[in-house]
């Protein structure tokens, strides 16, 4: 019985090139070298955000998605408004500004709780967590959005922080945010729902600019030079779809054979 | 490293692994663990319901505002927990009449409703956003006027070129952005795993990154 999957060695390849690159910038941060990211204007205006709410005297709402953990592709979005949320109710905690967190997921709430919990621990105030304020709303998708709207229209909150998965009550929440005059910044990788963000939200992240959302925000320099590790798998892919492209025009199907090993 | 670090590049390998190597023990320790995190998604719905009751019962309680709508969802949730048991030998569960009336009544109409606000939200969006303020703005004012003609058969009937520019428009720009997109957020979850495996990304665990 053959050790390999069939039809996965070289996605295999591909992974482990892409995760090798990731560790050598990883570990040259470590030595000091640490490569330049550029300013995502989104992420940087989420201290902006804060700093608003806090002048204006009003709350931060700030949702990591509607989605689990478990998704494919919906659970690392999740996992990424998590690190934001944790970024920003320490700055909440520190500016003395409180954040509800609108949950949807009853899996995700403890997760959720325990990360603003330990914000408060950390600062020396963990008398001061209120665990109403991280609030699950609804298992279903639109009781979930009808309830974050009607919070929104009741708190009016001075800041809405939405980075994670979101999708048909994504342009939802966002015009309500936009009229009860929340400063938005929000993000998502799910494709179908960027356009209604970018029109809603006074900043957008579009895609990959929310996983590296973390990893920007903390400074951290291993987690700033794993983002020129995942240049590195772009760098693949554009130039596997360019090879790829030409070959298939002039009717080689040998790279294709390769890309489906 | 820490315990939690461990434990959660363990479970990522344990998933991972099978996907790209066929090896038997491994299949069956993955297999294993994901009936276990089923078990645990299942019981974290009562987390949920914990929750919601903490959060209206102290409403009620206190007589806060709007604790009458508290009351309602209070009552609410235990009907149809109760109606809703799985007990089929003593008349309850998914083909109970109360629950079926409930469902099919008020939640599938309530969520069609929600869904299509969604209507008059895209309507005032649409209002805000298409303003040929530069010419990407442009670009987006008459592609989306293009899409939306060609969907109606008022324009269609006398125009039917509308079809085929918004079939262009979808297949060829719109995907190759979409395309584009996708690769770039896969990209992205793949560090994000690689920085979660290696213990680097500690958001979701406190903290950011502090020790």
């Amino acid at each position: 019985m053959a050790i390999l999957q069939s039809g996965r060695l070289f996605g295999l390849a591909c992974l482990l090139l892409i995760m090798a690159a990731v560790a050598y910038y990883i570990r040259a941060a470590k030595g000091g070298k640490v490569p330049k990211v550029r300013r995502v204007a989104g992420i940087d205006a989420i201290d902006e955000a804060i700093g608003r709410a806090v002048e204006m005297g009003k709350v931060i709402f700030c949702s990591h998605g509607i989605a689990n953990l478990r998704g494919a592709t919906s659970g690392p979005q999740t996992l990424a408004g998590l690190s934001v949320l944790s970024y920003v109710s320490k700055k909440a905690i520190a500016s003395n500004a409180r954040v509800i967190v609108p949950v949807r997921q009853p899996e995700v709430w403890p997760i959720a709780a325990d990360i603003v919990e330990t914000e408060y621990k950390l600062a020396g105030r963990a008398d001061e967590f209120d665990q109403d304020d991280i609030r699950f709303l609804s298992n279903n998708q639109f009781g979930f959005s009808s309830n974050y709207m009607g919070l929104m229209m009741r708190e009016k909150p001075g800041a809405n922080i939405m980075i994670g998965a979101y999708w048909a009550e994504s342009l939802q929440l966002a015009e309500t945010g936009n009229r009860v005059g929340a400063f938005q910044i929000a993000g998502t990788a799910q494709t179908s729902q960027i356009p209604f963000f970018l029109v809603t939200s006074d900043y957008c992240l579009i895609g990959e600019e929310i996983y590296s959302a973390g990893a920007y925000l903390t400074q951290d320099a291993p987690l700033m030079a794993s983002l020129a590790g995942q240049d590195v798998g772009r760098i693949i892919a554009v130039v596997l779809g360019g090879l790829g492209t030409l070959a298939y025009t002039v009717g080689i199907e040998t790279l294709l054979d390769l890309f489906g090993m | 490293m820490e315990i939690p670090l461990l434990i959660t590049a363990f479970c990522a390998l344990l998933q991972v692994i099978p996907y790209y190597l066929n090896i038997p023990v491994i299949d069956a320790a993955s297999g294993t663990m994901r009936e276990w995190m089923l078990l645990v998604v299942n019981m974290a719905v009562f987390v949920g319901v914990i929750s919601l009751g903490q959060v209206h019962g102290k409403r009620i309680q206190r007589k806060g505002e709007n604790w009458p709508f508290s009351v309602v969802l209070i009552a609410f949730m235990v009907f149809m927990a109760i109606v809703g048991f799985p007990l089929e030998n003593i008349g309850l569960g998914f083909k109970n009449n109360q629950y079926l009336f409930m469902f099919n009544n008020i939640l599938n109409p309530l969520g069609g409703t929600m869904y299509s606000i969604l209507a008059f939200f895209i309507t005032s969006a649409a209002y805000r956003a298409f303003r040929a303020r530069n010419w990407e703005a442009a670009f987006v004012l008459i592609s989306g006027t293009i899409v939306v003609m060609s969907n109606a058969p008022l324009f269609t009937s006398s125009m039917p070129f509308l079809i085929t520019w918004k079939n262009w428009i979808f297949d060829v720009p719109n995907t190759a952005t979409g395309r584009g997109v996708m690769i770039g957020a896969a990209l992205g979850a793949i560090a994000l795993a690689v920085r979660t495996l290696m213990g680097i990304e500690r958001g979701y665990l406190r903290g950011g990154g502090e020790e």
